[in-house]
């Protein structure tokens, strides 16, 4: 920065202008990307790659400040730096002792992870920046498969485009607001200590998951969240079957509207089924599913519900009120939202990589961050990767998750970051 | 790598029993994907907990002797107001240690409150106005200058703290406009160095302020 005066500065979007508030040590609103390659990596290297990625992606230097009104981002000239993996996954960035950029890339034996604060951007934004980061890496560590100079995003895409507010863009004002959605079971039993988190990824064959959702004529992701409704009803006590099981499902926007931002741009919708008053085969949750996805997946609902929350930003006295009181009010509310969940499944989609990339990359996986169940899912070539980050310490909703799916006749691969849980009670 | 019989799942890694039956595993360990962290360490530190403990246990004994001596005055609530002060200056410093502007217009804060506040409840003789609030603010005035070029702070970091700190330098107007001063020089050198501090602030980062100003109150 040449002029020590000028100093840019963005305001947070609409989906980001919760999370500051309601970010906690059980729920750091934190997700990682990580790229499996085929070979262990190099530090140098990925430093370097990292400073190129970093000129692409001039937002992502940039750290969190408290205004009187609104948090903001603005410029920063601090480093970014690739570290060793030694936090745990999804760690706080916000708030800490020290100010930082809001994410940070790290390492370990084969994976490349990148942690992003969600203040910063969503999952679409962030594996942009992973791709380009991994292309980067491939192109440094080996010259002689000739990947040409350049970046893996679409190409012609300014600066501007990529930190645009899309939010703001597609913002009209609605004719009615939304009222709060009914609340559904949530899944309770005892927490890990120190806010850990268990990770179990399942990786499974693309091709066999495709051809098993289309042999029942859905999609993948109503496959998935149908039998994640039914893992988690059956570890419901009897008592609580009468409460509706809701799944979040987060919709990248840019299918529906034109954007290139690297920053939010998502909405999300709920996938809910009332196991008391339906029956609880796996057909019959797949219809209700695929009717939920089929109604709720457009671009008008889309379009009103993002108006709804941006009418929310756009009023008056929630503007003019200082931030320490909208700090509370936010807490609140997203503490009565979340009741309308019991869990939240994300299918990212599939991963592009430039052609030839392939064979030096296993897998691309994703992990988030919350106070409960997560599942989050992403593709490249043949491995599927199905991770689930769950602050709980009983994993029986994962474990019938996954026996369902192997009874589908589906191949799985599990990785976890827990100890034996023998060997874990020898040690607490 | 690893295989469950009950989950019919491959598992990698070097885990012993299945992650989700806890079944024995048949078939090769490998290597683990996600690093064995050692645990974490307690955010508070061995040496603050034993000066709290220190605290509470001279509290105590000063409050248990004073109970057994009625005849020698109530001088254990100054020990224990003593205590408190201390203990507030120095949580301030130790929460806002990741950012020294911060802590330089918070110390100034803690200590001007807690100061006046001791001269009001030991008879109000009027010490803290007459000298020690109109020489402290200066001197954390330079105390935030030196943060400032020592750090080689930008201005987005340092301006809003500086001027609140500046801006504090005008509060001992207050009692010499109202005559309740018994030693007026402190306080009006105290004053002119606030005006001579401002101006300069304004002259040389009058945009950058405004600038800062934008950013801080955007709606």
């Amino acid at each position: 920065m040449s002029d020590r005066n000028y100093l840019p500065w963005w305001r947070l979007d609409n989906a980001a202008k919760i999370f500051p508030s309601t970010s906690s040590a059980h729920d750091s609103k934190v997700f990682r990307f990580f790229c499996e390659l085929e070979e262990a990596v190099v530090p140098a290297a990925l430093q370097s790659a990292l400073d190129r990625t970093m000129e692409r992606f001039p937002i992502y230097r940039c750290v969190l400040r408290r205004g009187w009104f609104w948090y903001y981002l603005e410029d920063s000239p601090l480093p970014a730096a690739a570290r060793p993996e030694e936090l745990p996954p999804c760690f706080p960035i916000y708030p800490s002792l020290r100010r930082s950029l809001l994410f940070r890339v790290l390492y370990y034996r084969r994976r490349i992870s990148l942690e992003i604060y969600h203040v910063l951007s969503d999952g679409a934004g962030a594996l942009d920046f992973l791709r380009d980061l991994v292309y980067e890496y491939l192109r440094i560590r080996h010259p002689e498969a000739g990947f040409p100079a350049g970046s893996v995003l679409a190409p012609g895409v300014s600066e501007r485009q990529k930190e645009a507010d899309s939010f703001q863009k597609y913002y009209e004002k609605p004719a009615r607001r939304f009222g709060l959605s009914p609340s559904a079971y949530q899944i309770c039993g005892e927490r890990l200590p120190k806010n850990q988190l268990a990770i179990l990824e399942g990786r499974i064959p693309t091709r066999e998951l495709l051809a098993c959702a289309r042999s029942r004529g859905v999609t993948l992701t109503e496959l998935l969240t149908a039998v994640l409704l039914r893992a988690i009803y059956d570890g419901m006590r009897v008592r609580d079957r009468k409460k509706t099981v809701a799944v979040t499902i987060p919709v990248n926007l840019r299918n529906y509207f034109p954007s290139f931002s690297s920053r939010n741009f998502f909405a999300i919708f709920h996938v809910s089924y009332d196991f008391s008053k339906n029956p609880d085969c796996l057909e019959a949750v797949l219809a209700s599913v695929k009717k939920d996805f089929q109604e709720k997946l457009t671009a008008e609902q889309l379009k009103a519900q993002m108006n709804g929350l941006c009418a929310l930003e756009h009023n008056f006295p929630a503007r003019i009120a200082p931030l320490p009181l909208k700090d509370i009010v936010l807490r609140c509310a997203n503490r009565m939202a979340a009741h309308a969940a019991t869990a939240s499944f994300s299918n990212v989609g599939r991963v592009s990589m430039p052609e030839g990339a392939e064979k030096y990359i296993r897998q691309f996986g994703v992990l988030t961050c919350a106070g409960c169940l997560q599942a989050c899912a992403v593709s490249f070539e043949n491995s599927f990767v199905i991770t689930f980050a769950s602050p709980f310490r009983s994993r029986e909703t994962e474990r019938v998750f996954f026996q369902e799916l192997s009874r589908l006749g589906l191949d799985i691969t599990l990785t976890t970051n827990m100890k034996d849980e023998v060997e874990q009670n020898a040690v607490l | 790598m690893l295989f469950c019989e009950q989950c019919q799942a491959h598992v990698e890694g070097s885990l012993q029993r299945c992650p989700l039956c806890q079944s024995p595993l048949t078939g090769q360990p490998e290597e683990n994907a996600y690093p064995v962290l050692p645990p974490a360490k307690s955010s508070l530190r061995l040496s603050l907990r034993l000066a709290a403990l220190a605290t509470v246990a001279v509290a105590a004994v000063c409050s248990a002797v004073n109970y057994s001596l009625p005849q020698t005055g109530w001088w254990s609530v100054f020990v224990i107001a003593a205590l408190a002060s201390t203990w507030l200056v120095l949580g301030v410093t130790v929460r806002k240690r990741g950012s020294p502007m911060k802590a330089v217009v918070w110390q100034l804060g803690v200590i001007s409150a807690v100061t006046f506040l001791w001269d009001l409840c030991t008879g109000f003789a009027g010490w803290s106005l007459d000298f020690v609030l109109p020489i402290f603010i200066p001197c954390a005035q330079l105390a935030a200058f030196i943060v400032v070029k020592a750090l080689s702070l930008r201005p987005a970091e340092y301006l809003f703290c500086l001027t609140v700190c500046i801006l504090v330098g005008f509060v001992p107007l207050i009692p010499l406009l109202c005559g309740a001063l018994g030693v007026v020089y402190p306080t009006v050198i105290c004053v002119s160095i606030s005006l001579i501090a401002l101006a300069g602030l304004l002259l040389f980062k009058g945009s950058a302020l405004k600038d800062d100003a934008v950013r801080r109150l955007h709606l």
